[in-house]
């Protein structure tokens, strides 16, 4: 395979098959998740409240509502900064709409490259933070397992690879070609790692949140 | 014989400035706010090195979304029908269309730029 | 007198408790392994496993933690802490827990968390911690190593159906006692035994006839004054505490609840009334009714406040005098987290009390009393560090500068009393039954008046 066929297979095929096992991952996993919980702890249903769920949802994504928040402004801070980029970088990335805009003739609106990459910055910010965190908190340390380093790279492997690729800097062929496919690991790996709770903590959340506001009349923010 | 000369002189002079001019990258003034330096592009070498002989490759002419066969379009701007927007009648937007054009056959031929930042250089 | 420097040295000595002990030793590594995966795998399903999967381990749930906060930060007592080195470790090992570990697992499970579920609301995702220490303790249960003095109400709930050995008869006689000393001050006062079709089931825990009679007097004032129809069971039910549901005895759990539920309907009751009490509350209210397989409480229960809310408000009960002394008020987890009646305990103490002062943080956020979860059932020798682990509450009530804490919750009020004790503070701990008792106007209510 020479090096065209390659790129071509990792910007092409590949990027469909990520999408499709994340896309496909996702609803598995999900559905799985209902089976189980219907298979061993049917009576969640039975507490789970449309109103109360989303009360509780709301309440959580509303910055600084709940008291967990206020009492640490500054972490939350970044983690809401942190997980809010996250999609709004890429998504909106003038590069990745040209892309897709040449493979599907569908684009949709951009935010200029300059902003795009301080936003990056900011974001490898963020995850530079996090990993001080991880070493320098005790009760953070304590409970950290190489693991959580792994999922910090890996989220944050395709903003470093992004922003060298962007400013070509050192051997750019080799870095877009990582930035290439650290996305895609990434996507892929969303269905299969903790990554999930993206999609498992509002229904957690959910659940906590009935209980809470439909079963005992308390708020849980 | 010196007017001859001057003349000849002005000739060559305007001929060569013509000549030198060939453009080594991509005239982006139809975009509007181009966030990346044009792309690298010298015509007559690309050429040459990718043995084209047929112009209507690229300069082609499409009439109710089909191709018309054995025409080309040399003399119009690529954008006078790939507009900055994709519309009705044109259903490839210019920043697609260069982008398509340049990458298929470089994928194809497995030769020359394919990743942006080998066009756009900064 | 307890020096604060001799405070932290206290904790040092590794407390020795029987039951455990014995536990373990009739344990052999088999049978360990055996027992944890059973209920691992048997008795626990998606939520466990959602849980487990989910936590991005942010520890934001530490600073929900009193039990953290008391020790300075340290991070074992964080409750993801706790988890780690309780339920993941057993998770991890795959059951092949070693005997040290598990008495490190017991003692954290039952002595250094409250099951309050306060963290549950530090957590982002809302992962329900206290779930998981609660399934740590089902563990130790079928492995036979719960602390000795929780051990013990549990067996006598299973014996009496009441948490404190108390017999029939001295039930009875209790009750008819305080009646004739009641009928001193009010002359057709009665405790009303079996009455059939009653409006309301009055219920109290066992510590109430056997050290508090007193109490069972006053809730008889209050009853008889405010011209309730009502009645109390003369047969096991009467007792509406469960300390099989902090041990994981679901199964004793389960036949206490279903007793209680069964006196009522027995009694053909509009509601069961229940006294001051907390974990009682959860118990009846959010545990016990899910073990029969009813989804909400099959019978109306209702907590004390509610009572006293209702009783003022309508004016069955008229306050003649209110209480003159600045008070600040403790919300028990499992009524105020548990059940929202933080704001109705306010307006009660605005009826009740010329002056009242917030603790904070309060309502949903209050801090456990660090007696809560049945960590004050497992009794003296946990003793000292129970104090020790619940500094922060001591804290939290000595910045009110109040004299008298309400704390209308039994164990609240008697792990109040000790810390209270333990760090110095002059205050009293009164229940809302108190203050009742002492400011209304003991005249009998008549209706349409």
């Amino acid at each position: 395979m020479n090096m065209h066929t390659f790129i071509d297979f990792i910007m092409g095929e590949m990027v469909i098959v990520s999408f499709v096992i994340f896309i496909a991952g996702t609803c598995g996993r999900l559905l799985w998740t209902f089976i189980h919980i219907n298979k061993t702890e049917n009576f969640i249903f039975s507490y789970l409240s449309f109103k109360y769920s989303l009360r509780s949802i709301l309440a959580w994504l509303t910055p600084f509502l709940p008291v967990s928040s206020r009492k640490k402004p500054f972490f939350y801070s970044i983690s809401y900064t942190f997980h809010i980029l996250l999609f709004i970088v890429p998504i909106f990335l003038l590069s990745h709409i040209t892309l897709f805009e040449e493979y599907l003739n569908w684009s949709w609106i951009s935010i200029n490259d300059t902003s795009a990459d301080i936003l990056t910055i900011i974001v490898i910010l963020c995850t530079l933070f996090f990993v001080t965190r991880r070493v320098v908190v005790k009760e953070v340390k304590y409970i950290t397992r190489t693991s959580d380093f792994v999922f910090i790279i890996i989220a944050s492997l395709p903003f470093i690879t992004g922003f060298l690729a962007y400013h070509q800097l050192f051997a750019y062929k080799i870095i877009m070609i990582a930035h290439v496919i650290s996305g895609e690991i990434m996507l892929i790996l969303i269905p299969f790692t903790r990554f999930f709770h993206m999609f498992i903590a509002p229904i957690i959340r959910a659940y906590t949140g009935s209980e809470f506001g439909n079963v005992r009349g308390a708020k849980d923010w | 014989m010196k007017r001859y000369l001057l003349i000849i002189i002005i000739i060559f002079g305007i001929s060569s400035i013509v000549l030198s001019n060939q453009q080594s990258v991509i005239d982006r003034s139809v975009f509007k706010n181009p966030q990346r330096s044009s792309a690298l592009f010298n015509h007559d070498d690309h050429n040459e090195k990718a043995e084209l002989e047929d112009c209507a490759i690229c300069h082609h002419v499409y009439e109710d979304k089909k191709l018309v066969e054995g025409e080309s379009s040399e003399d119009d701007s690529c954008s006078s029908c790939h507009t900055l927007k994709r519309t009705e009648k044109n259903i490839i937007s210019i920043r697609t269309a260069f982008h398509k054009r340049c990458k298929r056959c470089h994928f194809k031929v497995s030769k020359g730029p394919v990743l942006c930042g080998e066009c756009h250089i900064k | 007198m307890q020096e604060t420097s001799t405070k932290d040295s206290e904790t040092d000595t590794k407390v020795i408790d029987e039951g455990v002990e014995k536990g373990l030793k009739g344990l052999t590594p088999e049978k360990i392994e055996l027992v944890i995966n059973q209920v691992l795998k048997n008795e626990t399903g998606a939520r466990l496993k959602l849980y487990i999967d989910t936590c991005m381990r942010c520890s934001l749930c530490a600073d929900a933690c009193s039990f953290f906060l008391s020790n300075d930060r340290a991070p074992e007592f964080s409750p993801a802490g706790k988890v780690k080195q309780t339920l993941h470790e057993m998770i991890r090992l795959k059951g092949k827990v070693s005997k040290d570990t598990l008495r490190n697992i017991v003692r954290i499970a039952h002595t250094e968390c409250n099951v309050c579920k306060r963290c549950s609301m530090y957590c982002p995702f809302g992962i329900d911690i206290a779930y998981m220490i609660l399934l740590v303790r089902r563990i130790c249960h079928k492995l036979e190593i719960t602390p000795l003095y929780i051990q013990d109400t549990v067996n006598s709930h299973a014996a009496t159906m009441n948490q404190m050995w108390v017999k029939e008869d001295e039930w009875i006689d209790t009750l008819q006692w305080q009646e004739e000393d009641a009928r001193e001050e009010f002359e057709n006062l009665r405790i009303p035994l079996d009455k059939d079709g009653a409006d309301i089931m009055y219920s109290v825990i066992a510590p109430e006839p056997k050290f508090q009679a007193g109490l069972i007097y006053q809730s008889a004032v209050i009853h008889h004054a405010a011209d309730i129809n009502w009645t109390m069971p003369s047969f096991p039910g009467w007792d509406n505490s469960n300390m099989a549901m902090f041990t994981g005895d679901y199964e004793i759990s389960g036949r206490i609840a279903k007793a209680h539920y069964e006196a009522a309907t027995k009694l053909h009751v509009k509601k069961i009334v229940m006294g001051e009490c907390g974990h009682a509350f959860r118990s009846v209210f959010d545990v016990g009714n899910r073990w029969m397989g009813w989804a909400m409480p099959p019978v109306d229960v209702i907590h004390a406040i509610e009572f006293y809310h209702y009783l003022l408000t309508s004016g069955r009960i008229k306050i003649k005098d209110k209480f003159k002394e600045t008070v600040t008020l403790h919300d028990p987890c499992n009524i105020s987290r548990g059940r929202g009646l933080h704001d109705k305990a306010r307006e009660l103490v605005d009826m009740l009390c010329e002056s009242f002062i917030e603790m904070t943080p309060n309502k949903e956020h209050n801090y456990c009393c660090g007696a809560g979860g049945g960590a004050i059932n497992c009794g003296p020798p946990w003793k000292i560090n129970r104090m020790v682990n619940n500094r922060e509450k001591a804290d939290q009530i000595k910045r009110t500068g109040a004299k008298v804490l309400i704390a209308p919750c039994h164990n609240c009020h008697s792990g109040l009393e000790d810390i209270l004790h333990y760090y110095d503070q002059d205050m009293e701990v009164k229940f809302f039954g108190d203050l009742i008792f002492n400011a209304m106007d003991k005249t009998i209510y008549k209706g349409g008046e």
